[in-house]
């Protein structure tokens, strides 16, 4: 009878450490990392106007830190990544970081006080995850979704995917859709005209 | 003396006869536009090939990237095509690795370009002219509050689109959602001015689904890409959605079709005036903007359509 308890117990005991365990990390990761822009954005002592550039400056940084742009480049080039030489590459990274830092800074700068909820993790694979959060304002629930890759023990967000349109995607079928038509040279200079125009 | 009566009399009877008649002419072009866009799903949508459904999708795909079978970018190389030149990683001389050839893009035939494109430009016209100032007026009188009552009223009067595509899909437990929901609104919400059925008591949630999900569930494909003017971009098969919706939308019913149209207008600038910004962003956002248009709406019909070809326990996270 004793031993029949002791082996349950064990059996209890296996079954709960063998509860999966989320890693948790992604998650918490980006959790921070919003966190971080969301301190920008509520200083209060960058609430001025002229304060806006360093804002910019403030969130540049931590941009840089969240995003893997050269994995977020590849994935939008895909196969085409191949036809560039390694300048261009390196162009086409900055060019189209540029490109996103003016579509979006105004959106991130214009914030009010939505409320951001992280509330699930997923592993696609073993190194990259999909980590669902929504930004909740008053008239509307908007799904955001990062997709993160492990990269020297840092997890990185490679694709942001807002109401099901997966942004590396989208520009995907875009740089295919120039790529079929043009050479590299010529989307860099579509890429430097885009820049300019802002 | 009578003469003149008669021909006065004459002339009253012919302005009604025209009245009717002109009544006639409109009927006869909404009917023979529901029967055009009809047999363009007849010729199109129903020749092409299913789609992987939701048997073929199994639990551990549910959270994996988008992977379409049904129509995929051609000329995707294999892997072994890819070189594979070690070199200096950091400057951004890494080759396109394979492992993501899994990431496939979904995208979608475009035969009617030139014409797409020329509607893509003119909807743009018709939102920057028109519609959107209109709207930014109408947000700058209405409260938020209101406006987000009015969305929910028009959108308690689509129950019956919801309803009916909820059951087409056998999905009963959706359909019995629906028909909560709409009890509930339309009783305790005030015509369906709130929404108190979505509260975390009740927690009976919307079902975002239509009739070319429906369609997607029989294994319909969305054939191609056809932007239509004013209404926006559709394929064959999410256009029946257009048809259903004549016959559906209590809306449609409103007679006289001026009316209607006034009806139907203020509910599209409702609607904007609550997403104000969304189309610019994604605009100003896109090298070229009609394809970046088309990308969002593939990609986000077909989570649609994954979605619902998911049972709500597939849906859990995966743990690894």
């Amino acid at each position: 009878m004793k031993k029949l308890f002791a082996a349950v117990n064990i059996l209890i005991v296996v079954l709960i450490l063998s509860i999966p365990v989320y890693a948790g990390v992604p998650m918490a990761t980006v959790d921070a990392t919003v966190n971080r822009v969301l301190d920008v954005l509520r200083d209060p002592k960058l609430k001025t106007p002229a304060a806006k550039e360093i804002k910019k400056e403030k969130l540049r940084v931590i941009y840089k830190d969240m995003f893997d742009e050269m994995e977020f480049s590849r994935r939008t080039l895909t196969r085409n990544w191949n036809k560039f030489s390694p300048d261009q590459r390196v162009e086409f990274v900055n060019l189209f970081e540029k490109v996103l830092e003016r579509t979006y800074i105004d959106k991130i700068l214009d914030y009010s006080n939505e409320k951001i909820v992280f509330y699930k993790e997923t592993m696609l694979a073993e190194n990259q995850a999909e980590i669902q959060s929504k930004v909740i304002t008053s008239s509307k629930e908007i799904p955001i979704f990062y997709r993160m890759i492990l990269k020297d023990s840092k997890w990185k967000v490679y694709d942001v995917v807002v109401e099901n349109v997966s942004l590396v995607q989208n520009y995907r079928t875009q740089f295919n859709d120039i790529l079929n038509k043009n050479t590299p040279e010529q989307l860099l200079e579509i890429l430097r005209k885009k820049v300019k125009e802002h | 003396m009578a003469e003149e009566k008669s021909t006065s009399d004459c002339s009253c009877n012919a302005d009604k006869v025209v009245n009717i008649r002109l009544m006639n002419i409109i009927c006869y072009v909404k009917h023979f536009a529901r029967l055009v866009a009809f047999f363009v799903f007849l010729a199109t949508g129903c020749a092409h090939s299913p789609v992987q459904t939701a048997s073929t999708v199994s639990a551990g795909d549910v959270s994996s990237p988008p992977q379409v079978t049904e129509v995929v970018s051609a000329s995707l190389t294999s892997p072994a095509e890819i070189p594979d030149k070690p070199e200096n990683k950091s400057n951004g001389d890494e080759e396109y690795p394979d492992d993501i050839k899994d990431e496939q893009t979904a995208t979608i035939a475009d035969p009617l370009e030139p014409f797409n494109r020329a509607m893509y430009h003119f909807n743009d016209k018709l939102y920057f002219w028109m519609l959107k100032p209109v709207a930014q007026g109408y947000s700058s009188v209405v409260p938020e509050p209101a406006r987000v009552s009015v969305k929910n009223f028009f959108s308690n009067l689509g129950f019956p689109i919801r309803f009916l595509s909820c059951l087409l899909q056998a999905d009963f437990r959706g359909a019995s959602t629906e028909l909560g929901r709409f009890g509930i609104n339309t009783i305790w919400g005030i015509g369906g001015l709130m929404d108190p059925a979505a509260n975390k008591e009740l927690d009976l949630q919307k079902q975002d689904t239509d009739l070319g999900l429906t369609l997607a569930s029989y294994g319909v494909g969305h054939g191609f890409y056809i932007v239509w003017p004013v209404l926006g971009p559709s394929s064959p098969r999410d256009s029946v959605d257009i048809i259903g919706e004549s016959f559906l939308y209590p809306v449609s019913y409103i007679n006289p079709w001026y009316y209607w149209l006034s009806v139907r207008s203020s509910e599209v600038v409702n609607a904007t005036s609550l997403r104000i910004g969304d189309y610019e962003s994604l605009q100003k956002a896109a090298i070229d903007p009609y394809v970046a248009f088309r990308d969002a709406y593939i990609q986000y019909r077909l989570k649609k359509v994954k979605g619902r070809n998911q049972s709500p326990e597939k849906a859990k996270p995966q743990d690894k």
